[in-house]
């Protein structure tokens, strides 16, 4: 009786054993995720040659830190004091037709909730401002964004909105607001759809 | 022949030459029945027992002719009578790139050029699956594609062979409220990808799917030429999910596909008959056939190649989305990933738990499609 329960014991543990074989060895995918996340060490794959020619800055925002593209170097006409040497109120008594960013028209939000000024600052031209009238810099405009926009602001901080640049390995990229959003008229135009295939047309006939 | 044969035959008694004498429709061997005048000497009805078999044999060719009609399977193939010239024939059908190659190799007339691409063509025709190979075979292979690619067009290719990586599984989300419909990833991937321009197959559809009516892929439209977004449409991609557990891999009868350690499934084009099981497996409609050879014009030929991912094919294997394997493993996001102008295809590491595709797994409100199979895809579904 003893030397069955031994027998049978042994087989119970063979068969608690054996169950590990690697293809059944999680019940699902999430389970394998968790398990083989646990130990998780960086592969050392890199993405940073991907970056390629994009200078960028690193931020750190609710515990995110990555890459965006820097900005200040991307406006030709940066400093603004270049230009902007008198205050608005100055340049603005000269002749009518502007002379400058004519071509600028403001389509984002209604005029109740946004002109030039909720964003610019009319004293200091070569910084932003926020809402409560704090200098904000170019190269953070996302700061500016999210005071309206939060939801998309933690989405684009977690990397659920936006678009990534490069790789998806180590350092993180990620372009920032305005690389796809024109601050002045944020809405993305429709287009036409870049290929049509014809072949699959021809079989649908 | 007699003992020999390995064919069953029917035995008439024609060899007997008694029994040929007695035969006649009267039974009497005598010749008053008045049939006996009319034939033929007897030594001239005689004949042995070789020219009949040949004569049946010649009967019965005609016969299989109808006949195969109606076999299936390998018995179109194995069951059929041939003659001895058309068996060798079948025999060394497949052994004939190597009898050139050693035809070609063993010539003293022929260039060193002509006899490397033959000795090449010979080492490739008999290597093992991809999937079973070391790495020092799997280097030795793609070293051999790149060479056979440089003798023939005179260009050179890069083709990597790199492994799965430890601590890597990849995982791939798609946000349908942000996708418009661009098809930008469906160009680039085919650029990519190097698929047949002819037949323009591609890895990616977008499906074009009326708001408020769910997943209705019978009425989507996956060819819309319009502007888009479409009011009151919405857009979403399929293309190989790379399950985890994946039905095409399992009805594979030769081990041409499998999933690798960091999932992406993958096909060794080499291996892979064309039978198109994984095809009619795959749920998803995923997988893609090459009817015709593949062509892509030399000047848009993706160098930059992989042994599992973008090479070139042949005629009559499958091919699919390998997210990019030549960019992915180096650490670069697939083509479509990169050339998607919203935002809308998030890529990366599950394994990492600072990786963007975990923080969109965790935080957003993410689907997949037929779950219920269990087929466990690694393709994610979310809304902003």
């Amino acid at each position: 009786m003893k030397k069955l329960g031994i027998v049978f014991s042994i087989i119970m543990l063979c068969g608690l054993f054996s169950c590990k074989h690697k293809e059944g060895e999680y019940h699902s995918l999430k389970e394998k995720i968790e398990e083989e996340g646990k130990h998780y060490q960086d592969p050392g794959i890199s993405s940073e040659a991907y970056i390629g020619d994009i200078n960028t800055i690193e931020i750190t925002e609710g515990g995110h830190t990555f890459l965006i593209p820097e900005r200040k170097g991307q406006i030709k006409s940066f400093a603004c004091t270049e230009c902007h040497s008198k205050s608005l109120a100055q340049l603005q008594k000269g002749p009518k037709e502007p002379k400058a960013h004519w071509d600028i028209k403001l389509n984002h939000a209604n005029a109740n909730a946004m002109n030039c000024a909720t964003c610019h600052n009319g004293t200091n031209m070569d910084n932003l401002h926020s809402l409560t009238g704090n200098t904000i810099d170019f190269n953070q405009s996302y700061q500016l964004c999210a005071q309206c926009h939060s939801a998309q602001f933690e989405d684009w901080k977690g990397g659920a909105h936006g678009k990534n640049i490069g790789g998806w390995a180590e350092p993180r990229a990620a372009m920032t607001c305005i690389n796809c959003h024109n601050p002045h008229r944020p809405q993305i135009g429709s287009k036409w759809p870049v290929r049509f295939n014809t072949e699959k047309e021809n079989e649908r006939k | 022949m007699g003992d020999k044969k390995k064919w069953f035959q029917l035995d008439l008694g024609l060899g007997q030459k008694q029994a040929v004498a007695g035969s006649c429709g009267c039974g009497k061997p005598s010749g008053g029945c008045g049939s006996h005048a009319t034939e033929p000497p007897k030594n001239d009805l005689t004949i042995s027992a070789e020219e009949f078999d040949a004569a049946v044999e010649q009967e019965l060719m005609e016969d299989s002719m109808v006949a195969q009609t109606r076999k299936d399977g390998f018995q179109q193939v194995f069951d059929r009578k041939m003659d001895r010239r058309t068996a060798f024939r079948k025999l060394t059908a497949s052994l004939l790139v190597g009898a050139g190659a050693v035809h070609t190799s063993c010539s003293v007339t022929s260039g060193e050029e002509a006899k490397e691409k033959a000795q090449i063509d010979w080492e490739e025709q008999f290597k093992g699956n991809y999937k079973l190979m070391t790495q020092e075979e799997k280097q030795a292979t793609v070293d051999r594609l790149v060479r056979s690619y440089q003798l023939r067009k005179k260009e050179n290719i890069k083709m990597s062979a790199a492994d799965a990586s430890k601590d890597v599984l990849f995982g791939y989300a798609f946000n349908i409220s942000k996708c418009q419909g661009y098809m930008d990833c469906v160009s680039a991937c085919v650029k990519e990808n190097n698929q047949d321009r002819n037949s323009q197959m591609q890895y990616i559809r977008i499906h074009e799917m009326k708001d408020g009516e769910g997943f209705k892929f019978n009425e989507a439209d996956d060819n819309y030429y319009h502007e888009v977004p479409a009011e009151g449409h919405f857009y979403m991609g399929t293309q190989c999910f790379h399950c985890d557990n994946p039905p095409c891999v399992n009805v594979c009868p030769v081990q041409a596909t499998w999933r690798e350690e960091d999932g992406l499934v993958v096909v060794d084009y080499d291996w892979c008959i064309g039978c198109r099981y994984c095809m009619a497996a795959c749920p998803y409609d995923g997988r893609r056939f090459n009817w015709s050879k593949p062509e892509v014009p030399e000047d848009e030929i993706n160098k930059n190649q992989h042994y599992l991912g973008n090479r070139l094919r042949k005629k009559g294997v499958m091919e699919k989305c390998t997210f990019c394997v030549q960019r992915s493993r180096a650490g670069k996001d697939p083509a479509c990933v990169e050339a998607c102008p919203t935002g809308a295809r998030i890529f990366g590491n599950l394994l990492d738990p600072n990786s963007t595709i975990r923080w969109v797994l965790e935080n957003k409100q993410v689907f997949r499609l037929k779950e219920d199979l269990g087929t466990e895809p690694k393709f994610w579904y979310f809304m902003d």
